[in-house]
């Protein structure tokens, strides 16, 4: 099956789409075409969290000494004794007015932007790095690999990229940090930042950041890696097998500009399409790695709302999310559009 | 003798696979003279495109050159560096691919796939580089050729994409054009074009040819001499007029009396029975033989030498001499 096909077969609408229109009108209609996904992914999260249980009875189950009337009067403060449609409508109303609301638990009711902002800084430092190595790693052995199939070093590398696959990052990270943390001692176990001053590595700010992130990074950047390995090489693979490298070979090009140019140009597009799509959940935070390093993220955040069932939390992680996903897939279509021309527009 | 553009003496090319090894090309003999077109026939499997790919050295994995002489002005080219080859490829010798729709790189636009060719062989300036390019769309009679070039691949007919990969292969003015069946994919009007454009062009820029074809009638048009390939091996070479009037070997004659022609009437046309053999156990002695209606005991030991039996004309068959074979197109 070409690439091409591969592709329609994932996105028929996107590049039929693309193909009659403009750029710009493409880009709009993929935006209106997100507004209905956006309300129903909120509507849907909504109502999930509203049947998860009650929150008020979660903060005051363990006080034997509260009182059925304070607990009425929490559910009212809190707008909960209010009809489910009631409370979407007034949900909607503040997000539109950019107000997210306030946590229940965390900070003393801090408001949720103030929580989201704070823990996001965190995720795209983690997730950007990782994805960042992932990439640099990920698309010189994936080509080398395929250049070279079913050598050994072809084989060690699927090999290694299968069990990579495999491995759950939650059990990576631990046995990460129980190597390098317990026993060795030379990272740190979690969190993003020493508490003091004092600790920093020759006092520089700057290097306890990086020395508190190559730890996690190292952890995701080898779980996202693996798939992209095993995508490179198998694009790649059929890409060589075309009749243009050989063109491009029989016209006396160097292997490296048919290899490098020629091929993995051509060779990237699928790559692209994951890489995006993957991106967009990546920015959302890695709840499971974020939680195992104790890393101040926006999934560790989603993590201890959901256990809390902090409700304005849970509903403004959510719209971060989807966003982020919808803005990650825009930008896929777009990189998309400029390495195929074939999906470009006239 | 020095009008001898390319020689090719025994060449062997094996794809070494799980199965075993394929001897696609197995001790094929051939030479091109200056300014002149060789066809190379067969049936598909016969080895023809391996046999160009291998004189570029481009054979695709699992394939290797195990054996053989292939000399270029002279020159061998299987003892050359890599480097030294690429500064061959495209610039002397030069290869026209079967499919126009997947030989062009769907990624880059024409211009740019042109001028980087054109740039790696020739101490050319952008600018200059692209103007040599509009020149060979004109040389191509490609229409509006200053705005076609900014085209992609998938914005034109394969007529159009042919033309450019012929424009392609021209494009640093090569000695030798290497056409794998260049007209195969193409609807049969626009083959024709493509033919007599390639013949004009072959005219005006006096290089030599081999063209690869299983299309006895393509070839007919074009070729001054042709060499008839079978399972790997050279059944028979001479000069054009020769190979439809006078063949001698059974294999070519075969191939002839598959053609459908107009001009000789007939109930049904005669297909040559079996099918070309596995290339990893070819039969013994001729490799025609299990499919030949002359085969003789001898035909499964021996494997016939390419005999000149009169000059120019070169068949590998131990019975050449003694069967009466014809070609159907002298039937009265």
């Amino acid at each position: 099956m070409s690439i091409k096909r591969k592709v329609l077969h994932f996105f028929p609408t996107r590049v039929a789409h693309a193909v009659q229109s403009p750029l710009a009108k493409y880009v709009l209609r993929r935006l209106l075409y997100l507004i209905p996904l956006f309300f129903g992914i909120l509507i849907l999260v909504f109502v999930a969290t509203r049947l998860a249980g009650d929150p008020v009875k979660l903060m005051t189950g363990l006080n034997p000494r509260i009182t059925a009337e304070a607990r009425e009067r929490l559910t009212q403060y809190y707008g909960l004794d209010q009809p489910l449609y009631y409370q979407f409508a007034k949900f909607l109303w503040e997000l539109f007015q950019g107000n997210l609301g306030n946590s229940y638990a965390l900070r003393g009711g801090t408001p949720v932007t103030t929580l989201i902002g704070d823990y996001a800084w965190e995720t795209f430092k983690l997730q950007l790095a990782a994805l960042f190595f992932s990439l640099v790693i990920a698309i010189p052995i994936g080509v080398m690999s395929a250049r070279r199939q079913y050598s050994k070093l072809d084989v060690s590398v699927t090999t290694t990229s299968l069990v990579g696959t495999c491995i759950p990052i939650f059990y990576m990270g631990i046995v990460t940090i129980l190597i390098f943390s317990y026993f060795l001692g030379w990272f740190p176990y979690g969190q993003a930042h020493s508490l003091e001053p004092s600790r920093y590595p020759f006092g520089s700010y700057t290097l306890d950041e990086l020395w508190h992130l190559a730890l996690p990074t190292a952890v995701l950047t080898f779980a996202t890696l693996a798939p992209v390995v095993l995508l490179v090489r198998s694009s790649m693979l059929e890409i060589l097998r075309q009749d243009y490298i050989l063109a491009a070979r029989a016209s006396g090009l160097s292997e490296r500009t048919v290899v490098y140019k020629h091929a993995l140009r051509n060779a990237l597009i699928p790559v692209v399409t994951y890489v995006g799509l993957y991106f967009g959940g990546m920015l959302a935070g890695a709840p499971i790695t974020e939680t195992v390093f104790n890393w101040p993220g926006v999934g560790r955040l989603y993590v201890e709302a959901t256990a809390k069932l902090d409700f304005p939390l849970i509903m403004g992680i959510t719209v971060f999310i989807t966003l982020m996903v919808l803005v990650a897939n825009l930008i896929t279509d777009i990189t998309y559009a400029y390495i195929d021309p074939r999906i470009r527009i006239e | 003798m020095t009008n001898e553009l390319l020689k090719i003496e025994n060449l062997k090319t094996y794809f070494d696979t799980w199965a075993g090894v394929v001897k696609a090309v197995d001790g094929v003999s051939l030479n091109v003279k200056q300014g002149e077109t060789l066809g190379l026939v067969g049936e598909s499997g016969s080895g023809k495109s391996v046999t160009a790919l291998s004189i570029l050295r481009i054979v695709p994995r699992p394939g290797k050159i195990v054996d053989g002489r292939i000399l270029y002005k002279g020159e061998s080219l299987l003892e050359k560096k890599e480097n030294e080859m690429q500064k061959i490829r495209g610039k002397e010798i030069a290869y026209i691919f079967q499919d126009p729709a997947t030989s062009l790189n769907p990624v880059f636009s024409i211009a740019d796939q042109l001028v980087e060719i054109i740039r790696h062989h020739q101490n050319l300036s952008k600018q200059e580089a692209l103007e040599r390019a509009i020149d060979l769309f004109k040389l191509v009679e490609i229409p509006d050729p200053e705005v076609k070039i900014w085209n992609y691949p998938h914005q034109l007919s394969g007529g159009m994409k042919q033309r450019i990969a012929v424009a392609r292969a021209l494009s640093c003015q090569p000695s030798l054009l290497l056409a794998d069946e260049p007209t195969t994919n193409l609807d049969v009007t626009i083959q024709a074009q493509i033919l007599e454009l390639m013949k004009n062009l072959k005219k005006k820029l006096g290089m030599s040819m081999i063209l690869i074809t299983h299309d006895m009638g393509v070839v007919a048009g074009v070729a001054d001499r042709i060499s008839v390939l079978y399972a790997g091996r050279v059944c028979e070479s001479a000069s054009a007029r020769t190979i439809f009037y006078n063949p001698k070997h059974p294999y070519t004659v075969a191939l002839l009396t598959a053609v459908p022609n107009l001009a000789i009437k007939r109930e049904k046309l005669k297909v040559i029975p079996g099918t070309i053999p596995n290339l990893i156990e070819p039969p013994s002695g001729c490799r025609f033989h299990p499919r030949c209606e002359y085969a003789q005991p001898a035909c499964s030991q021996e494997v016939p030498p390419l005999v000149e039996i009169e000059p120019e004309h070169y068949v590998a068959c131990l019975r050449a001499k003694e069967i009466d074979v014809k070609s159907p197109l002298r039937a009265e």
